[in-house]
């Protein structure tokens, strides 16, 4: 048997003759590897924004009419339209001019340049100004919150899974699931009565105070901070419940993995083994969750906005839809889209650091 | 080195250096718990290699997570006292036992392929030990890891690797290696090789062997096999149903065994390479065919009905110079020729083994026979089906001829549905018989596989089954077609010893009482030279080597043959 000995190794991926893992020589350095991973997925970001500001532009033209022909429409209920008054709103909303391609690339320029016309509601503002003065409060408020929340989630169904069966676990997991069971809009307005209207603790309404000027001052940000408890703290309870019971139950799951049992008989240290071991696994699948989050944030906020009368993407978005304010819609649609697009970018990266298997 | 071990007296035998006493490991509390390890006690020597060997459920893989002090709820440690260097593990804090681990139990547990975390590279998994211990000083880390990939035969690269990117046996090395970074004094394998393939699992068992030596650390090797026991261990303990029923010498074991049990699993191991083999319930395959007789009475079971319902014709499965390439795996890399210019034929009521380690084709050819997947060229022929160019529409003419018997008859059952509705969903599927016909075909079926009572049987589910017994539900399903062929793809690597026999028993009765012609793939040669007539090998897709069963293992030309038989564990093989 001395002679077989050595054989049956080369089966193993052992043998220096068969290119296989350990080849070092055939193996791409891990920078290469990484920076060819960011690349095709910063190829498919470009690609399916490209599809989405193609469809954006699309739809609206598949419908019949022009918004002018709508308004007009709408007047000519009341009794005959002008000469005059068709020409006053034709000028004011525009006629398509040109061919459909030569439309394109108009509108490809006006989106690169940022221009998407002046709204109807809020006229003569344009919107490009509208969504810049929004877009802060709703990335502030609601992407902070929902980052947050993700965070403290994620921290409380760790130490759930960990301490499974003790105070840590039931609580967080009982009182996050009878918190994420409340409607949104119920709870801001539970928020808003007891802490805002009883209590006084809260402004109940607006991004700022009345007499405060919207500048980079410290005195401004206490202020926006101060209007923007109660409806951060509305996105917190509503979120962070769910937060927990998937971190805690993925991992709960990996705790029950063969490295984890293999990592303990090797006497590593519980530290180490809950988090680099077990959480390190089980937050993948959540990443996936946080992503479509993530992406929420900017078209999401709707109810929130509203109940609170926050000057955000959320509320912009309401105004537009019931005063049927056909440019500021569409920049919002595209607001929403790529910031969807840009949080799956974000955590397809973020995939790549935390998982190897993916890089490939 | 050739793994002898009765030549070897372990070094001072005489210092004890683990003692178990009346050891109780339960599953759950009261009336209602699972005793898995009762009234269990040893004493281990130092340099010992012993080995605990035991079919699934006896316990032994129970008893090491104990003696390793990793029993998790519902299991724990009823009664009794675990003594390892003077202190009880038994009654240690997890803190003290965390520490003890350095110089202390290592184990490498049984699915090595799963036991390194997937998003640390292995270089990591090292540093996570030294830091943990304190063993090895910062600066000596990448020398030592170095050293410890040294020693189970991996190449430093390893160390910049992740898990995903090693094939199994390295996978199982690294382990090995991990678990030699704490100094252990004993080590405990858990099944280290059992997800391998035949040559991987010889390789890495030969670098265990050298490692105890060369290490000189006790070893405890759990293993289902006796054979890979025999070949390893001084010393063998026999575990059945919770207790240590023969705690021997290995010699004495195979020499003269004392445990029915024991004699039991040893009458399952033979030589496939003798004149004569032997298996409980299958007489010699040539001496049968020469007195023209059947197996012996045992085995034989006489079902009272026929599995035919319609069939008289019946056709040979001709396979011709049939290539199956797959596209590289990534850019650069050349095709893969999964197999490569194979021909056979089956004849009705044949019996063809397909033989090779894992990745030689053997599961490709039985895709490309169920028109699963499509040669890239030659020609397969099943009647007038020409079943490499077959189109989805007449898929069911040829599945109800041609049926597979899958390796793992755990996951071949939907655990939510009872074996009659299995079954009964071919029978509608297939013979166009409704309500109370297809119920007692169903119940027939299950009477051709010697499950009876078959009312009883029908209304089980998968879970209350035992391995052997789905096994069967799964061949019954298999028949509900009234197939011509069928495909048996390792149809007992998953079960045990003493339940194997009675599985292979039932193909053989299928093929010479029914004129059912089987394809056995398999890698283990033992159950190849009792069930079939032919065997081709293959290696690298291709056919290396083919012939008549007997002659074949016999007298093997090729080389790879020749290792293949060379790897397979065998008690024997060690006296002789």
């Amino acid at each position: 048997m001395t002679s077989t000995t050595a054989a049956p190794r080369g089966v193993d991926g052992l043998a220096p003759t068969r290119p296989g893992p350990t080849d070092a020589a055939h193996a791409p350095s891990p920078i290469v590897t990484s920076l060819g991973f960011v690349a095709r997925k910063l190829g498919l970001f470009a690609l399916t924004l490209w599809a989405a500001v193609t469809v954006n532009f699309l739809l609206p033209r598949l419908m019949p009419g022009t918004p002018a022909d709508a308004a007009l429409a709408k007047l000519a209920q009341n009794g005959p339209v002008t000469e005059a008054t068709k020409a006053a709103i034709e000028a004011q909303l525009g006629v398509p001019t040109g061919n459909i391609v030569e439309q394109y690339f108009a509108y490809l320029h006006q989106v690169v340049t940022l221009d998407f016309g002046i709204s109807y509601t809020f006229y003569p503002q344009s919107v490009g100004e509208l969504v810049s003065a929004a877009l802060p409060y709703t990335l502030v408020l609601v992407g902070l919150v929902t980052v947050v929340a993700f965070i403290l989630g994620t921290l409380l169904g760790v130490l759930a899974a960990w301490k499974r069966g003790t105070w840590l676990d039931s609580v967080p997991t009982l009182v996050g699931s009878f918190m994420s069971a409340f409607p949104y809009f119920w709870t801001a307005l539970l928020l808003l009565f007891f802490a805002g209207y009883v209590l006084r603790l809260f402004p109940t309404s607006g991004a700022y105070g009345p007499t405060a000027q919207p500048n980079l001052s410290f005195e401004f940000f206490g202020d926006a901070l101060y209007h923007g408890v109660l409806p951060a703290l509305t996105i917190l309870i509503t979120s962070l419940g769910g937060w927990i019971l998937g971190m805690r139950n993925t991992m709960i799951s990996t705790l029950g993995d063969d490295y984890v049992t293999f990592a303990e008989a090797n006497g590593l240290k519980p530290r180490t083994i809950a988090l680099r071991y077990a959480a390190r696994n089980a937050i993948l699948p959540n990443l996936t969750s946080f992503g479509l989050a993530l992406g929420g944030v900017v078209g999401g906020s709707i109810l929130v906005e509203q109940v609170f009368g926050y000057p955000g993407i959320g509320y912009l978005l309401f105004n537009a839809v019931t005063n049927q304010d056909y440019p500021l819609m569409q920049a919002l649609f595209l607001m929403i889209t790529v910031s969807v697009l840009i949080a799956n970018f974000l955590v397809d990266i973020l995939y790549g650091v935390l998982d190897p298997r993916t890089r490939r | 080195m050739t793994p002898t071990p009765f030549s070897q007296t372990p070094p001072a035998a005489n210092t004890t250096l683990l003692e178990v006493h009346d050891l109780s490991v339960h599953y759950g509390y009261g009336a209602g718990a699972t005793k898995a390890v009762q009234n269990v006690s040893f004493r281990l020597a130092h340099g010992e290699f012993v080995g605990l060997v035991g079919e699934s459920g006896s316990g032994k893989s129970t008893l090491g997570f104990a003696l390793t002090g990793l029993s998790k709820p519902p299991a724990h440690i009823e009664k009794g006292r675990i003594l390892f260097g003077g202190k009880d593990i038994a009654s240690l804090d997890a803190e003290q036992l965390r520490e003890q681990r350095h110089g202390g139990i290592a184990m490498v547990l049984q699915s090595g392929m799963n036991a390194l975390n997937p998003v640390r590279s292995i270089r990591n998994h090292f540093v996570d030990i030294f830091r943990a211990h304190g063993h090895v000083e910062r600066s000596r880390w990448t020398a030592r890891a170095t050293e410890l990939i040294g020693k189970v035969e991996l190449t430093p690269q390893v160390l910049d690797r992740f898990p995903g990117e090693l094939s199994g046996g390295m996978r199982q090395r690294v382990s090995i290696a991990l678990a030699l970074s704490l100094e252990p004094e004993l080590m405990v394998f858990d099944e280290p090789t059992t997800a391998l393939d035949v040559l991987v699992q010889h390789a890495v068992m030969n670098t265990i062997i050298e490692l105890q030596k060369s290490e000189n650390f006790t070893a405890i090797l759990i293993s289902h096999d006796l054979g890979i026991v025999l070949e390893s261990a001084q010393r063998v303990m026999v575990m059945h149903e919770g207790r240590i029923v023969e705690d021997a010498p290995a010699r004495q074991i195979l020499q003269n065994p004392q445990a029915p049990y024991t004699r039991m699993l040893l009458s399952h191991y033979a030589d496939p390479r003798a004149e004569v083999v032997e298996l409980p319930g299958f007489a010699d395959r040539q001496q049968r065919k020469a007195e023209g007789a059947s197996r012996t009475e045992a085995a034989t079971h006489t079902p009272t009905v026929s599995p035919r319902t319609r069939r008289t014709d019946q056709h040979a499965m001709v396979v011709e110079n049939v290539s199956k390439i797959y596209p590289a795996p990534r850019r650069g890399e050349a095709p893969v020729r999964a197999v490569d210019n194979v021909s056979f034929t089956l004849e009705p009521g044949a019996a063809l083994a397909l033989v090779g380690a894992s990745g030689s084709g053997k599961s490709t050819i039985a895709k490309l026979i169920t028109a699963v997947e499509k040669p890239t060229s030659g020609s397969i022929r099943f009647g007038d089906l020409d079943v490499g160019k077959l189109n989805r529409r007449h898929f069911r003419r040829l599945h109800r001829d041609v049926q597979m018997v899958f390796q793992d008859p755990y996951s071949a059952l939907n655990p939510l549905h009872t074996v009659e509705y299995a079954l009964t969903r071919p029978v509608i599927n297939f013979t166009g018989l409704t309500g109370t016909d297809a119920r007692r075909r169903v119940l027939e079926l299950l009477d051709i596989v010697g499950l009876s009572p078959v009312e009883e049987f029908a209304a089980k589910l998968p879970h209350q089954l035992s391995g052997g017994q789905r096994q069967r539900v799964v061949i019954a399903r298999a028949l509900a077609s009234d197939p011509q062929v069928i495909i048996a793809d390792e149809p007992v690597s998953m079960l045990d010893v003493s339940l194997r026999a009675g599985v292979l028993a039932l193909l053989e009765d299928l093929r010479e009482q029914w004129g059912v012609s089987l394809l056995y793939i398999t890698h283990d040669l033992l159950s190849a030279r009792v069930v079939t007539d032919n065997i081709m090998v293959l290696n690298g897709g291709a056919v290396v080597e083919r012939g008549v069963t007997a002659d074949v293992l016999q007298n093997p030309q090729d080389d790879y043959t020749i290792r293949l038989l060379d790897a397979i564990p065998n008690p024997r093989k060690v006296v002789a």
